[in-house]
């Protein structure tokens, strides 16, 4: 139980406060309203803190905290109570430590962009949008259903399209923007389909009530089907939000955002969401009870999609030598192992149930340390790349170079992140990445698949060690190649770097006293134990190996990009070697693919489409239009010929009737009197007539 | 007793007499006594069914008859001369003002 659960609604309504506040008088505040996003923030990490103080003591260290929902308002009332639709948070242990993260992340963020954006106009446009990001992410990690986690990851969707195009003068970042937009959409409606899929199996969208209606419903309502389309559509999202192939294409143009964004989305935000909504679908991937047969088929397309990306993504940061683009594909390639580590987790977890033993979340807890490890040195690589672009004004290496006498601060906390990164003991990424590793190749006993997604992660580490060191070694080493006169960044930027190198250190550390990570994010199973004590030795083979591709992934980048001993003409100088260049450069292609496809099927499409409407829709308006004109004219002379025509013959013949009448209207009486004696003979002769006739015919028939 | 069918028989001659009056005459006087005439052979009529039946009515009607017929006769009389004062004659065939 949480003291005070109401403060829990202004984690996120603080944000949101901020907003509205500097949205709509943010361009007379000083500074854009910045400090007031900056206190906002503030004020919700400290209630965040609050919130996680409390559930790490009844839950993190020892016991279990009972995930606690905080009720809002019914939102869409229905008959069946149970049925209505409510606005309401859900505080567990997950969700605990992802509002201390994002918010974190996010008031360190905002502290940067104080310094980082102060030369920008549009300030105001900026705080406000950022902090409806913040609130779109707080939103997301607090839902306590999956209809308003996936209103608020629609919000998110808004302000990323928003903030990348923040330059929207520029076509580039207009076009990122457009991109980031749509291709997220595609993801989008994958998941707002398993929204109404869940909805039409379970009656409910709250993550706990579908748990617990899950063992009723199978396997009548809930076919094993449905059980595994329903996370893979949930993934289809997860795809679209964190990037992973094949809807990776939009993250690295997103760079052309304020770095700040980039930090944003990369480091606490969107793309963490994916990974977020993953987890949450482990209640379809690890049912509880062993009489539900668990959905191997979608668990395996999960790992294998993290597997392939990690290793696809970092090819692709080999080459590129924009320092934001090379960051943003090791997201990809980082937020993979994510996956992959989910993936790797939920297949050990779902075997374990159905075998009926106790499940070890091992996998789950690593992918999620991960997370929580990925965001701190993303955001600190990215805001040190801002500090480096700052400083030299272009986002090009090969125009930077010997950067780390002119920014001392920014090129140690570059290293810091840099080796956080790459997997290098003691840093951060080190602990988790070896988790995850260790887990995919245990995953391999039950499936010997996971070996070859190990091998995948094996070679990823390799690469991420060479192109992280292939940055910095660029970036900071060497001799000045550009025509700038670089200077180090103000203290309001340098102090949030210096904070989050602290945390790079310290948060792969964290694992320690909070008892296991597992224990930490994993209610009722604190089995995942240290990361490095009383596990098997296998596992220490399995971290050396993963640490020692990443030493020879640096030597590597040290050898070719500081001490040139092999220079890197070299690797391109074989054809095919160039020809991995080239289509490495040309990223696959498939930006390419994407870009042909809209330029040929959607533009032709359209223009068939529009040929359609011009000539055919319009021309059956038209046509209609000209047959109503037709039709118009044919009643109209029908009108004037035959309806005129008839009243007016019918009143000349009355009139010339009447003339030809009024000639018998002699005025003479005797002439009337004859008309009158006329008419009683006539009289007369009828009834006389008449009863002849009778007797006639009845004599006839007599 | 005088049969019914002679009494029937002159009232039908007297009717055919008027109604040749009313026709063919072109005197306003002769015609007004002729419509006269055709009114008193209905009233022959009832005053001969009501002797053949032997009820009284008839007779009561054919007395209010001869009392209609009075009055018509002065209202004919009065229009006559009416005409006459104002065209001069009333020789039917030179009264067109029924005309319109």
């Amino acid at each position: 139980m949480i003291a005070y659960e109401w403060v829990v609604w202004f984690i996120l309504l603080l944000p949101l406060g901020a907003f509205l506040v500097i949205g709509l008088v943010g361009r007379r505040l000083p500074e854009g309203g910045g400090p007031i996003a900056v206190g906002a923030m503030a004020g919700s990490f400290v209630l965040s803190m609050y919130v996680f103080i409390q559930v790490l003591q009844q839950g993190g260290l020892g016991g279990a905290f009972v995930p606690q929902k905080i009720p809002g308002y019914v939102w869409i009332p229905s008959l069946l109570p149970e049925n209505s639709i409510k606005i309401s948070l859900l505080i567990d242990n997950l969700s605990s430590l992802m509002l201390v993260l994002v918010s974190f992340l996010c008031l360190l963020i905002f502290v940067y962009s104080l310094g980082y954006m102060h030369e920008e106009d549009g300030k105001a446009r900026y705080y406000a949008e950022v902090s409806l990001f913040a609130t779109g992410m707080l939103g997301t990690v607090s839902a306590d259903n999956f209809l308003q986690l996936l209103i608020f990851w629609e919000i998110m969707g808004l302000c990323s399209y928003l903030l990348i195009g923040f330059w929207y003068s520029k076509p580039e970042a207009a076009a990122a923007a457009k991109k980031a937009f749509l291709v997220t959409r595609v993801g989008d409606v994958l998941f707002l389909v398993g929204v109404l899929v869940i909805w039409n199996v379970f009656g409910t969208l709250s993550f706990s009530e579908i748990q617990g209606k899950m063992a009723s419903l199978y396997p009548n309502t809930l076919t094993p089907q449905l059980l595994t389309l329903i996370p893979l559509l949930l993934f289809g999202g997860a795809v679209g939000k964190s990037a992973q192939f094949p809807l990776h294409a939009w993250l690295p143009d997103a760079m052309e955002g304020p770095t700040t964004v980039s930090a944003l989305i990369h480091a606490a935000t969107m793309v963490k969401a994916g990974v977020y909504l993953t987890a949450r679908a482990f209640i379809f991937l690890v049912p509880l009870s062993s009489a539900i047969q668990p959905p191997f088929t979608a668990i395996l397309v999960i790992a294998a999609i993290g597997g392939f990306t990690t290793l696809f993504a970092a090819t692709m940061a080999v080459v590129n030598f924009d320092i934001k683009r090379v960051l943003a594909f090791s997201t990809i390639s980082q937020l993979a192992y994510m996956f992959l580590g989910l993936g790797a987790g939920a297949y050990t977890m779902a075997t374990e149930v159905s075998r009926g033993e106790t499940v070890d979340s091992t996998g789950y807890s690593a992918a999620l340390y991960h997370l929580f490890n990925h965001a701190f040195f993303k955001a600190l690589l990215f805001l040190g790349a801002g500090s480096v672009i700052h400083a030299v004004h272009t986002n090009d290496m090969r125009e930077m170079g010997g950067l780390s006498k002119p920014l001392p601060i920014t090129s140690k906390v570059m290293l810091f992140g840099g080796l956080a990164l790459a997997g290098i003991l003691p840093f951060s990424g080190f602990f988790s990445k070896g988790e995850i590793l260790s887990v995919t190749f245990a995953a391999g006993a039950d499936n010997a698949g996971f070996y070859w997604l190990w091998a995948l992660g094996v070679g990823t580490a390799f690469l991420t060690a060479f192109y992280t060191f292939r940055l910095w070694f660029m970036t900071f080493h060497g001799e000045y190649r550009g025509h700038e006169h670089p200077h180090e960044s103000p203290r309001v930027m340098t102090a949030p770097l210096i904070i989050l190198a602290g945390f790079t250190l310290a948060s792969g550390l964290l694992a320690y006293p909070m008892g296991g990570f597992g224990n930490l994010i994993f209610s009722g199973a604190p089995a995942a134990g240290l990361p490095l004590v009383g596990i098997p030795a296998q596992d220490y083979l399995l971290e050396g190996v993963s640490m020692g591709v990443a030493v020879l992934g640096l030597a590597l980048a040290w050898a070719v990009y500081a001490t040139k001993r092999i220079p890197a003409e070299r690797f391109t100088a074989s054809r095919g070697g160039a020809f991995i260049h080239h289509m490495l450069t040309k990223r696959y292609w498939i930006d390419d693919a994407y870009d042909a496809f809209g330029r040929t099927v959607v533009y032709d499409a359209a223009r068939a489409l529009d040929w359609f409407d011009r000539k055919v829709i319009d021309g059956i308006v038209n046509g209609v239009g000209r047959g109503g004109v037709v039709v118009a004219a044919g009643s109209d002379r029908f009108d004037r010929r035959v309806i005129d025509g008839a009243v007016n013959a019918v009143s000349l013949e009355t009139v010339r009737t009447s003339l030809r009448l009024r000639q018998r209207q002699t005025g003479q009486v005797q002439s009337y009197a004859w008309v009158v004696v006329l008419g009683i003979v006539v009289v007369i002769a009828l009834a006389f007539g008449l009863s002849f006739i009778q007797r006639w015919l009845g004599g006839l028939g007599r | 007793m005088i049969p019914l069918q002679y009494e029937l028989i002159l009232s039908a001659m007297l009717l055919c007499i008027g109604l040749y009056g009313v026709l063919a005459r072109r005197n306003g006087i002769i015609v007004l006594m002729s419509i006269e005439i055709i009114l008193n052979a209905s009233i022959l009529n009832f005053v001969a069914f009501s002797s053949y039946s032997g009820d009284a009515s008839g007779q009561v009607f054919a007395l209010l008859g001869i009392a209609v017929a009075a009055a018509e006769a002065a209202v004919g009389l009065a229009v006559f001369l009416s005409i006459y004062q104002t065209h001069g004659t009333i020789e039917l065939d030179k009264i067109r003002f029924l005309k319109w």
